[in-house]
C-alpha cells in the first residue's frame, strides 16, 4: 500500500481510529494485523519471507540471551546468516551469478546456473536490518530479548515505518508498544502536520520533478549534456524529497498513535561537507553501519590506512545495501572516496581558505561549501540514478561537453519544478539558520497555523502529481 | 478507553476549523480555474474544449499526435468540399478520443471520422490511464464522459468533491491560454499542428516480436467507439500513418485493431510499413511524424481512398 494513495487514506483513519477506541491490550494486535494487512497489499505471498525473520530472530534473540558464552554468538551469527540469507537470495542472487556468468564468459565457458525469476519483496533491507540490530543489541547485552511474540513480531512490522525506515533500534521502538498512549490533541495534531509535509515533497516536488528526470534518465543517448546535468540537479531533489517525504509520513502517522521514530533526515542539502552530509542523510541507515559495521571494524581508532579502509568498506557495502547493481557499489566507492580524500587534504584546503581569506567572510565561505557539497553529492547519484554504469558514464561524458541547450518537456513542467525547488529551499534555510525568527507553521496564533497548512494542502491538490507512483526507496 | 471527551470535542473542531478553510478556498479557486480554463482562446485545453463543445465540421479526424501532426484538414476540407476539424490531440490513448466522441455526438452527428491508429494503441500502460486527466474540467458538465474518465482509477469520483482537482497542474496552461500565449501556434489550425522539421539520425529498428500483452479495456474501449459510429450511421475510416522505422513482426496492437475493424466492416488502412514512404525519410519530421510535405501526399492518397469507396457506395445504392 503507498502511501500516497486513497487506500492508504482510509487505512490510516480506520486503523487510528481503532486504535484509541481499543483497550490498550488489543492494540499491539491490531497494529500487528494491519500491518500485515499494509504488507500484504503488495505481494502477499511475500509476508511468509517476513514471518520466517520474525520467527528466527524472536527465537534467536531469546536462546542469545539465556546462552552463555561461544553459544551465543552462535546463536547471533545463526540469526545473521538467517536475514544476510534472505537477503543474498531475494536480492543479490542474480546480481551475483551475473557477475559469475560475465567471469565464465571470458574464459569461453557459459554459466550451467539459471537465474531466478523472483520480484523483490518491497523493503527487504529496511525490515532485515531492523531485525539483525535486535538480535545484536540483544547480543550485546544492551536490550533483553522480547518474550512477547506479537510484540516482537510487531517491531519487525510496525506499518509506518515497514517498507522504508526509518531503520529502528529495539531501544527506541519496543518499550513504546507496551507503553499506553493517550489521546494527546497537540500530538495528533503534530503529526498530522508532519505528513501534511511529507505529501507536499512528495507530490509536489519529487513526482514533480521525476517527470522531468525519467524522461532524461531513460534515454541517455538521446539527450543533451544541459538536459542531463538539469536532470542529475532535478534528481539531487526529487530524491531527497521523496524519501524524506516518506519518512515525514511515517514519522507523522506514528506520531499520531504515540509513538515516536527517530529523526532521519536533517535537511541534509545544506551540509557543508561530505562527512556532514552523511550524518544528516538517511540517519537510520548511516547510524545503522556506524554502530554495526564501522565500529566493530575499528572506526577511526586504528591506524590511518585502516581507518581509510574501514571508511570505503563502509560505503561499499551501503552502497550495495541500496541495489544489486555495479552502479550503486561505483556511488557508495565516489562516496567514501569523498570522505577518505577530504581528510586527506585537510591540512591544504585549510591552508588554501587562509590565503585566499574565505574565512573573512563567512557567509560566501558557507555559500561555495555548501554548494560544492551539493555539487560532489549530485555528481555521485548519477550512477545511482543511471540504468547501468554504461549509462552514467555517457551522462557524465556528456555532462562535461556542456553541448546543447536544455530540452524542454514543456514549460509548466520546469516552472512548477522550480517553484517546488525553491519554495523548498525557503523552507530549509529558514529551519536551518532562522529558527527563532517568525513562523507560520508554529505560529501562537490557531488561524495562521491553520491558515498555512490548508494553504499546503491546496497547493497538494493544484499542483501535485497524483500518479507519480510509488517511492524510490521501496525497491531497496 | 482513552478517548477523553473534551479533547476529542476539541480535536474534531479544530479539524472542522481546518476543513473549513480548505474547502472555501477549495471552492473559491476551483470555480476561479473553471472560468478562466473555458475562457482560453489558444493551447492544447482550447483545442479541447472547442473538440468537445463547439466544433460542428462534417468531417472530424480523432488520434494522438500522428492525427494532430498528419491529418491537414485544409486538404480535406479543400478535396472532399466538408467542413473539417482535427481533434486528436498529443500522446492521448483511445479513452480520449471515445470520451471526445461521445460529447460530440451529444451535441450532432458527423459525416466521415478518421481515427488514427498508432503501433502501440493495444499496449498495456497505467500510464494511459493518467492521461485521462485532461478530461477531468469536463466531467462535470458532461454526464456521457463521466464513466471514460472513471476508468483512471477507483477514487475519482472522491477526487472530484474538489474543485481544484479537475484543473491539477493546470494553473500555468490556464494562464497561457488567456494570455494568447500560445495563439501563434494553432492559429487557424483546425487543429492540425504542422511539424515544419527534417527527419535525421539513423533509422531504428522495433520489435514488436515481442511486445507486451494487450489491454482487454482499451480494445473494449476501441470497440465501442466503432459500434457509436456505426449507430450514429458515420463512415468511419481507421487509418495508421507510416512509420519512418525498420519493423521487426507486425505489431500485436495493429493486428487487433485490423481484426475487430474487419469484424465491423469498417476499413482500415494500415501505411505503417508502406514502402512509399518508408523509402522516402525527406517525407518525415521524426519516425514517427510526417512534415508538412508528407502530410500533403498522405492526405491525398487517404482522400482518394475515401472518395473511391463513396462512389462505389453511390454506384452500388
Amino acid at each position: 500500500m503507498l502511501f500516497n494513495s486513497f487506500h492508504f487514506l482510509f487505512f490510516f483513519i480506520v486503523v487510528t481510529s481503532l486504535y484509541f477506541v481499543l483497550p490498550h491490550s488489543k492494540r499491539w494486535l491490531l497494529l500487528l494485523l494491519s500491518s500485515c494487512y499494509f504488507y500484504m497489499a503488495f505481494v502477499p505471498i511475500y509476508i511468509l519471507i517476513l514471518g520466517f525473520t520474525i520467527v528466527v530472530d524472536y527465537f534467536a534473540g531469546i536462546y542469545i540471551e539465556k546462552a552463555l558464552g561461544k553459544r551465543r554468538k552462535f546463536f547471533l551469527v545463526c540469526s545473521l546468516i538467517a536475514n544476510i540469507g534472505i537477503l543474498c537470495v531475494f536480492k543479490y542472487y542474480n546480481f551475483i551469478n551475473d557477475n559469475f556468468s560475465f567471469l565464465l564468459k571470458g574464459f569461453g565457458v557459459s554459466n550451467p546456473i539459471h537465474y531466478l525469476s523472483i520480484l523483490l519483496p518491497i523493503g527487504l533491507s529496511f525490515h532485515t536490518f531492523q531485525a539483525m540490530s535486535y538480535t545484536i543489541e540483544v547480543y550485546r547485552g544492551n536490550h533483553q530479548s522480547e518474550r512477547h511474540f506479537g510484540i516482537y513480531a510487531l517491531y519487525v512490522m510496525f506499518y509506518p515505518q515497514l517498507v522504508a525506515g526509518p531503520i529502528e533500534r529495539p531501544q527506541n521502538l519496543l518499550h513504546q508498544f507496551r507503553e499506553k498512549h493517550h489521546f494527546d490533541i497537540d500530538r495528533v495534531f503534530a503529526g498530522l502536520k508532519i505528513m501534511i509535509w511529507g505529501f507536499f515533497k512528495k507530490l509536489v516536488i519529487a513526482d514533480r520533478l521525476a517527470i522531468y528526470v525519467n524522461d532524461a534518465y531513460n534515454n541517455v543517448a538521446q539527450q543533451n549534456g544541459m538536459t542531463l546535468l538539469l536532470a542529475t540537479i532535478f534528481f539531487s531533489f526529487q530524491i531527497y524529497c521523496d524519501f524524506s517525504g516518506y519518512s515525514d509520513i511515517a514519522i507523522g502517522t506514528a506520531k499520531v498513535m504515540g509513538f515516536d521514530l527517530m529523526t532521519n533526515f536533517r535537511r541534509p542539502i545544506l551540509s557543508k561537507s561530505t562527512g556532514e552530509f552523511w550524518k544528516r542523510w538517511h540517519i537510520s541507515l548511516s547510524t545503522w553501519f556506524k554502530d554495526y559495521l564501522y565500529f566493530p571494524m575499528g572506526g577511526s581508532k586504528v591506524s590511518v590506512p585502516r581507518w581509510y579502509f574501514n571508511l570505503m568498506i563502509v560505503f561499499l557495502i551501503s552502497g550495495l545495501w541500496h541495489g544489486a547493481n555495479w552502479t550503486y557499489i561505483i556511488w557508495g566507492g565516489i562516496n567514501g572516496f569523498y570522505l577518505v580524500f577530504a581528510i586527506i587534504t585537510k591540512k591544504y584546503t585549510d591552508k588554501i581558505n587562509a590565503f585566499i581569506r574565505i574565512n573573512k567572510f563567512p557567509r560566501l565561505k558557507l555559500c561555495s561549501q555548501i554548494l560544492v557539497t551539493f555539487l560532489l553529492i549530485s555528481f555521485s547519484r548519477i550512477f545511482f540514478r543511471a540504468r547501468n554504469v554504461d549509462d552514467a558514464l555517457t551522462v557524465i561524458k556528456k555532462i562535461f561537453t556542456f553541448k546543447g541547450t536544455v530540452f524542454n518537456y514543456g514549460t509548466a513542467i520546469i516552472l512548477y519544478s522550480v517553484f517546488a525547488i525553491l519554495f523548498l529551499l525557503v523552507i530549509e534555510f529558514k529551519k536551518e539558520f532562522y529558527t527563532g525568527s517568525f513562523t507560520l507553521s508554529n505560529h501562537k496564533n490557531f488561524w495562521v497555523r491553520n491558515f498555512y497548512y490548508s494553504f499546503l494542502v491546496i497547493i497538494i491538490v493544484l499542483l501535485g502529481v497524483f500518479d507519480g507512483g510509488q517511492f524510490i526507496y521501496f525497491q531497496f | 478507553m482513552s478517548i477523553k471527551n473534551n479533547s476529542f470535542r476539541l480535536f474534531f473542531l479544530k479539524l472542522a476549523a481546518f476543513f473549513c478553510i480548505v474547502f472555501i478556498a477549495d471552492f473559491i479557486i476551483g470555480n476561479s480555474l473553471k472560468k478562466f480554463y473555458f475562457k482560453q482562446d489558444s493551447g492544447f485545453d482550447y483545442l479541447t474544449t472547442y473538440a468537445i463543445e463547439k466544433t460542428k465540421a462534417d468531417f472530424l479526424i480523432f488520434g494522438s499526435s500522428r492525427a494532430v501532426n498528419i491529418f491537414n484538414c485544409d486538404i480535406f476540407e479543400d478535396q472532399t468540399k466538408l467542413s473539417c476539424y482535427n481533434v486528436g490531440r498529443y500522446g492521448e490513448p483511445v479513452f480520449y478520443h471515445y470520451g471526445v466522441l461521445k460529447a460530440v455526438l451529444k451535441r450532432y452527428t458527423p459525416k466521415i471520422i478518421i481515427l488514427s491508429f498508432d503501433a502501440g494503441n493495444f499496449s498495456k500502460n497505467t500510464g494511459d490511464y493518467d492521461k485521462l486527466s485532461v478530461l477531468l474540467p469536463y466531467y462535470e458538465n458532461h454526464p456521457e464522459i463521466r464513466p471514460i474518465v472513471e476508468l483512471k482509477g477507483p477514487y475519482e469520483k472522491l477526487k472530484l468533491l474538489s474543485k481544484i482537482y479537475s484543473y491539477n497542474s493546470l494553473l500555468l496552461p490556464i494562464v497561457a491560454g488567456n494570455i494568447a500565449f500560445n495563439q501563434n501556434k494553432f492559429l487557424n489550425s483546425n487543429g492540425y499542428i504542422p511539424m515544419d522539421t527534417f527527419f535525421s539520425g539513423s533509422l531504428q529498428t522495433f520489435d514488436y516480436t515481442n511486445e507486451r500483452e494487450l489491454d482487454s479495456i482499451k480494445i473494449n474501449t476501441y470497440k465501442h467507439f466503432i459500434q457509436d459510429c456505426i449507430k450514429s450511421n458515420i463512415q468511419l475510416y481507421i487509418v495508421c500513418p507510416p512509420y519512418m522505422v525498420n519493423q521487426i513482426g507486425i505489431p500485436p496492437s495493429i493486428i487487433a485493431a485490423k481484426k475487430i475493424a474487419q469484424q465491423y466492416n469498417i476499413d482500415f488502412f494500415d501505411y505503417s510499413k508502406d514502402e512509399f514512404y518508408t523509402t522516402k525519410p525527406q517525407l518525415f519530421a521524426d519516425y514517427r511524424h510526417l512534415n508538412p510535405q508528407g502530410v500533403k501526399i498522405f492526405s491525398n492518397a487517404i482522400i482518394e481512398k475515401i472518395n473511391y469507396k463513396n462512389q462505389f457506395i453511390k454506384a452500388n445504392k
